[in-house]
């Protein structure tokens, strides 16, 4: 077996052609789900929608008309829940195109553009392509640690990697906007003269997109409330910060809990459609919970079962999980999933953990890394893994 | 949305035009960045209200014309302008969560009481058929503006007179815009030498049969005539038709029917040196379908966008023959995972490899990476 044609995971090693069976799996589930879609679909967006939008007004009137701590933590409070959910699993699934199949320019997912300072058009590219195509290989998906975090033993250590969980934090509180100037490649910029010649131009739907978004939260809706205007861009704001901090901490469970694994350019070239399953599901992690969880995650709760069938509505997943998970065991895959507390405390920790120096782990042990990983009996690690448990 | 035209108007010249934002384009820029003009949106559709370009329509009757025809008779709201006899509506359904549009010449002449349209139950038909199985009297229906130029001249504003010496050809569905046209003769003063050539599959397929007589009767200028195929000839016949009506050549023709009879009219017309004298609506474009067999056949793929048309086929999907064409379409994972290379389909047929659906649907976006056209395209780049 060649690495070029077979894929290693903590789950069994699965040929190209026992991929492919696998993937063909999958493909049914799709295909069931896809032809399903229809009236509870759109009504289930619809009723966020209307929500969000609810939340939102109530938000902005109890802060603009409010007085005393009471009506300003429920109105800051309910504009931060308005605004996770319109990122989450409106914003997010809707730019998916996961609606389109409604054809409503409402939920139309390359015209739509959602409440914060990334621009649509810079997301859908990072995301929506090199992201979703790309999951976990290191070089491609410049989501792996976003340029300048280390959250696999496979990265290059560098010294600034030891002020991370300072720097993580910093991204915690701001994540709007590393989410909005990931695709400017701004870590490019020192070494690459092209990247510098060309970065005025693209930065210029972000700067558009982030100067009507600072002009809305700190000037026109302060601005409208007249005498209580510090009091609404207070509350603006600190909404603005309870999304980051909640859309931070979803994401970065998402991909960079234990268990998780990246992927080596050569590992996942001329992979086939099954193999390119395999790798949505060993580079994803979900997080367990109740409806309200899911809902306030946009569904990015299910992580795996989202980077499996990124263009399905989200609110689909919660029952496609379960035939997920069965489809896996089936194949000896292991599938990635624990708590919000557990998956959060396992990013944080590796966090700390990667911001020291440490071997690269080598292909073979890599294969082994998690033990707490939910994975079926019938998988099997490869040979030489004794040497990654330490 | 309500403002796409603005929203590309300011995209498009934004950069480019000079640097002093006119106070047209600053109004919806403004909406736009402050997401004022999707809340409005929002807010409208709360209370109830049409979304911009459509107006609000209240069924008040449903009339079966025949076993597979019915007409609704609609109330429109706030916005509707008054039609021209023989124009179309487009009417914006949404059938189990999704939304379809079609468009239906209104069957009823301007001056009616209420606006009209006449349809027939396609076999398979999405929209027909959830037209006849779930509207009520009382429901609401979103039809857009009046449209198309086929419609009668305009005559001056006081009492105008009717033009005299016209044909009124039409077959099945296509009866509809020429109904509407008779409904106005009507209207503007008794029906002078105007002759009326409908064809039907037999005389229980004939909508509108007790209007036609009534207004015959009243009428001794108009002469019906019904051709139908359980009597004779299946369809327009070149014979029986000239038969009936010798003098058509000269007679200003307002013709209206299925593409195949559509074109035997037309090369009567032609032979005959009165093509000048032929105004034609379709009602629904010609789709020629292709069969698993006929991938290595082209397609004419039309670039409303670019505004030209370009010759497709050969090995792959629709991206790739794109691309062979010469055109640079946006593209991304090319598997059917990004959506990027996802653009608008105005009309024609195409098979998505991933889900092996076969769609005709106008105005559907595509992935073009995942797409293979089964007919001639319209494409939004």
């Amino acid at each position: 077996m060649t690495t070029s044609t077979t894929i290693t995971t903590s789950s069994k090693t699965l040929t190209r052609e026992e991929a492919d069976a696998f993937g063909r799996e999958l493909d049914e589930l799709r295909r069931e789900v896809a032809e399903d879609l229809g009236q509870r679909d759109v009504d289930h967006i619809r009723a966020v929608i209307k929500a969000a939008n609810y939340a939102e007004t109530a938000g902005r009137l109890l802060l603009a008309f409010g007085f005393g701590p009471v009506t300003f933590a429920l109105g800051a409070g309910a504009l931060g829940v308005s605004k996770i959910l319109e990122n989450m699993e409106i914003g997010h699934n809707v730019m998916h195109g996961q609606y389109d199949f409604a054809r409503d320019p409402a939920l139309s997912g390359r015209a739509y553009e959602w409440d914060n300072v990334c621009d649509g058009g810079d997301w859908r590219h990072s995301h929506n392509y090199e992201h979703h195509t790309f999951t976990n290989i290191l070089g491609k998906d410049r989501d792996v640690g976003y340029g300048f975090l280390r959250v696999s033993e496979e990265q290059r250590w560098h010294p600034s990697h030891l002020a991370q969980p300072f720097t993580a934090s910093l991204l915690a509180i701001n994540f709007q906007w590393g989410v909005a100037t990931h695709d400017l490649r701004l870590d490019e910029l020192k070494r690459d003269p092209e990247a510098r010649a060309t970065i005025g131009t693209r930065a210029r739907p972000f700067l558009e997109k982030a100067g009507w978004q600072l002009f809305k939260d700190y000037a026109f809706y302060p601005a409208l409330s007249l005498w209580n205007a510090p009091r609404v861009l207070a509350g603006n704001l600190l909404a603005n910060l309870g999304r980051n901090l909640w859309t931070f901490a979803v994401i970065f469970c998402g991909h960079f809990p234990e268990g998780v694994r990246v992927f080596h350019a050569d590992e996942a070239a001329n992979e086939s459609r099954g193999q390119w399953y395999l790798r949505q599901i060993a580079g994803s992690a979900n997080i367990e919970g109740g409806k309200w969880l899911h809902l306030l995650t946009g569904h990015l709760s299910h992580q795996i079962e989202h980077h499996l069938f990124p263009e399905l509505p989200a609110a689909r997943y919660p029952e496609m999980a379960p035939r997920v998970r069965e489809i896996c065991e089936r194949h000896g895959q292991a599938y990635n999933t624990g708590s919000f507390a557990k998956q959060l405390g396992s990013v944080a920790k590796r966090l700390v953990k990667l911001a020291l120096p440490s071997p690269r782990a080598s292909r073979a042990s890599r294969a082994s890394r998690s033990a707490k990983v939910v994975a079926p009996e019938t998988a099997t690690t490869s040979t030489s893994t004794s040497r990654a448990a330490a | 949305m309500t403002n796409t035209s603005s929203l590309s108007s300011t995209g498009t010249h934004g950069t480019h035009a000079s640097p002093v934002i006119s106070r047209r384009r600053l109004v919806p820029r403004m909406a736009r960045g402050l997401f004022l003009d999707r809340q409005l949106a929002f807010w409208r559709k709360e209370l109830g209200l049409a979304p911009a370009g459509l107006t609000r329509a209240r069924v008040v009757a449903v009339v079966k014309e025949t076993a597979d025809v019915r007409t609704f008779l609609l109330r429109p709201g706030a916005g509707w302008r008054r039609h021209q006899a023989g124009q179309w509506v487009s009417l914006e359904v949404e059938v189990d969560g999704v939304r379809l549009r079609r468009c239906y010449s209104l069957s009823s002449g301007p001056s009616d009481l209420f606006v009209s349209i006449t349809v027939k139950r396609v076999p398979g038909g999405r929209v027909s058929g959830w037209l006849h199985d779930n509207v009520r009297v009382g429901d609401m229906l979103s039809i857009g503006p009046a449209m198309g130029e086929f419609v009668l001249p305009e005559t001056g504003r006081s009492k105008p007179t009717p033009p005299t010496g016209l044909l009124l050809l039409s077959g099945g569905s296509g009866v509809t815009p020429v109904m509407s046209i008779l409904r106005e003769l009507e209207v503007r003063g008794p029906i002078e030498d105007v002759v009326f050539v409908h064809h039907a599959r037999s005389r229980a397929d004939v909508p509108f049969a007790a209007d036609l007589a009534w207004i015959a009767r009243r009428n001794p200028g108009l002469r019906v005539i019904i051709h139908c195929d359980d009597e004779g000839v299946r369809g327009f016949d070149e014979a029986r038709f000239t038969e009936a009506v010798p003098d058509f050549a000269r007679r200003e023709t307002y013709l209206c029917g299925p593409a195949p009879m559509m074109v035997r009219v037309e090369e009567t017309w032609l032979r005959a040196g009165a093509t000048a004298k032929l105004r034609r609506e379709r009602f629904a474009a010609p789709i020629v379908t292709r069969t698993q067999g006929d991938d290595e056949k082209l397609v004419q793929v039309r670039l409303s966008a670019a505004g030209r048309t370009v010759t497709a086929g050969g090995e792959g999907n629709l991206l790739e023959q794109l691309e062979r064409a010469g055109l640079t379409p946006k593209f991304g994972c090319r598997i059917g995972i990004c959506q990027t290379c996802k653009c608008r389909k105005t009309s024609g047929t195409v098979l998505d490899l991933i889900s092996g659906a076969i769609s005709s649907e106008p105005d559907e976006d595509i992935r073009l990476c995942t797409s293979v056209a089964r007919s001639d395209l319209e494409l939004g780049l």
